[in-house]
């Protein structure tokens, strides 16, 4: 698999980060080896091999239904840059076209 | 609303809240209308280094709603990541499932007789709900809370089987009332705990093509999701008939003014990147659980209109009013059982008309209705022996009932309300009757025939409801008729 740039600049948008050119470039080539590494991995035959999802083998970790643990109103807000009463504020994130 | 040329077709995805205490992944409660953000943890508000577990309840939950659907349980389903970045989603993915939702496949069915359908369901998955925004309440950015992040859903996926708004409508009320049986959610779509996206395109008819669709989100209402399906189909009609294209986008529905406006911002391809949630180890469903899950469904909504319909030999309207709630079939069944005397028409009759409305206005459950089922059982008796009459039975004798919770047969002699066939004393009624109209009298005679009705309605009025109308039309009759010659 080939990383370009371009393939760069959507992971850049997915994670909500800002490169510059140079860092850009670094990336790109430590990348492509990772990539490169994992391709090993092609050269077998897993057709009949389930993915490792988990590796653990714990299944059913469960808890009972029941309500505990929240936080107070006071500790909620302790590390959030902006609030207004009892809400988070936060920069606006919609606005709709009309017909 | 149905276009000639064109054919709707629909599927829906609908979220259902789950009846639990706690959330999905936490133990923060879930009550419905808290303060904002006074029921988080470290979990919901996505700290670092917290761990989620899973909700048993939530998994009992799903189980129960794929069984009772005919789903396939599967045996090993996992939770995977769904990422985004929205600021009422605080840890940037949602845990949902991608790969190995735990129920797949199962039916609803909608429609009567030869319109009756199979709306196939694709699968039924796990997931956690966001927090809520709300963007007009300030001037200087949206408002969060955080008390719905996490919160338990399952979302229903169907197969774009459906083709009508009213095939729509009638699906969203089935899910509604079996959920509501199952005890899986409170059905509360009000509060939003049962909410529906419904994806719409148009195709010629007859033509089996599949075409571009738009997805109307977050309707809370089956009526307002019929009237968004019908208004999404006039506007891609009219879009075709101009020779236009359809845009695939996200839409909501304005009740307001009953249309859907497009919602910008989704419209984007979007690259969620499922992966595995690692956090949350794999769920292995074994038969024991399936078998626990099994045994302990209540009768379900469409088994009891079977029996209604065709043991009872009620009509479907009937039994439609009937089995929408789950207590109510149950207390019907529960009363015919002990009385199988009774006719179950009229039990069902009375149950429509008088105990169900009386349940819904004093706002009390069918289990709490203060008149005892053996008196239900002799107030029908009555009628069904011609002591009382019908009418003067439900006027009568019905509201004396709900107030005094006496044993019928006493009230209504106390009340003076049995029927007589006494002829002597029915014609002593119609004498005076006759005396007392004798206009009316006269116009009988000169042919307005119709006014034995009225007469008949004076000597109930004069006999208290008492005289059976049968005896008393043939003495008027013949009264009336006598007196001509």
């Amino acid at each position: 698999m080939k990383i370009d740039l371009d393939l760069i600049v959507k992971l850049e948008n997915l994670a909500r980060l800002e490169l510059t050119e140079d860092e850009r470039k670094v990336l790109q080539k430590d990348l492509q080896e990772m990539i490169g590494m994992v391709s090993k991995l092609e050269e077998l035959d897993l057709a009949d091999v389930e993915p490792l999802r988990h590796v653990t083998e714990v299944t059913n970790v469960l808890r009972e239904d029941k309500v505990e643990g929240q936080l107070s109103q006071e500790k909620v807000f302790l590390n959030a840059p902006d609030r207004e009463g009892s809400y988070f504020r936060v920069p606006k994130v919609i606005d709709r076209k009309e017909e | 609303m149905q276009s000639h040329i064109y054919e709707p077709v629909i599927g829906l995805e609908v979220h259902i809240q789950l009846l639990t205490q706690s959330k999905a992944f936490c133990g923060d409660d879930i009550s419905f209308g808290a303060e904002a953000n006074s029921q988080t943890s470290t979990i919901s508000l996505a700290h670092p280094g917290t761990l989620p577990r899973a909700n048993k309840k939530q998994v009992e939950l799903a189980i129960r709603l794929g069984i009772a659907l005919g789903c396939e349980i599967t045996s090993t389903t996992y939770f995977d990541r769904k990422h985004y970045f929205y600021a009422d989603l605080p840890k940037g993915f949602q845990t949902t499932q991608d790969s190995r939702p735990i129920c797949m496949g199962g039916t609803i069915e909608v429609g009567e007789g030869t319109s009756r359908r199979e709306i196939r369901i694709h699968h039924i998955h796990m997931e956690e709900d966001a927090g809520k925004s709300i963007h007009d309440q300030s001037s200087e950015g949206s408002l969060i809370d955080y008390n719905r992040a996490g919160v338990p859903l399952l979302e229903l996926v169907t197969e774009p089987d459906l083709r009508s708004s009213e095939e729509v409508y009638q699906f969203i009320n089935k899910l509604r009332q079996l959920v509501r049986y199952l005890d899986v959610s409170d059905g509360n779509m009000e509060e939003g705990s049962l909410r529906a996206d419904c994806n719409v395109s148009i195709r010629p008819k007859g033509s089996s093509e599949l075409n571009t669709r738009c997805e109307i989100k977050n309707i809370n209402s089956a009526r307002f999701a019929a009237r968004a399906v019908d208004f999404e189909i006039r506007r891609q009609s009219e879009i075709l008939e101009k020779g236009g294209t359809i845009i695939q986008e996200t839409r909501e529905y304005s009740p307001g003014d009953d249309r859907t406006v497009p919602l910008r911002g989704k419209e984007e391809a979007h690259d969620y990147r499922y992966f595995p949630e690692p956090d949350l180890p794999p769920l292995s469903i074994s038969d024991e659980m399936l078998r626990k899950v099994k045994s302990s469904l209540p009768i379900l909504p469409a088994q009891w209109h079977n029996k209604f319909t065709t043991e009872f030999g009620l009509s479907i309207y009937d039994a439609d009013l009937l089995v929408e709630h789950r207590e109510i079939a149950q207390s019907f069944d529960t009363l015919l059982q002990k009385s199988p005397d009774i006719q179950p028409s009229l039990l069902s009759k009375l149950y429509i008309n008088k105990i169900i409305p009386h349940c819904n206005e004093s706002g009390i459950s069918i289990g709490e209705f203060e008149v005892p089922g053996q008196h239900i059982v002799s107030f029908l008796e009555l009628i069904e022996t011609d002591k009382i009459s019908t009418s003067v039975a439900y006027q009568k004798l019905w509201p004396a009932l709900l107030e005094t919770k006496e044993h019928p047969q006493l009230l209504a002699q106390k009340l003076n309300l049995i029927q007589s066939f006494d002829e002597d004393y029915i014609a002593e009624s119609v004498k005076l009757v006759l005396i007392e109209n004798p206009a009316k009298v006269e116009a009988y005679k000169k042919g307005k025939k119709a006014l034995l009705s009225f007469f008949i309605g004076q000597v109930m009025r004069k006999t208290n409801g008492k005289a059976n109308p049968q005896i008393t039309r043939k003495i008027l009759q013949s009264e009336l008729n006598s007196s001509t010659d």
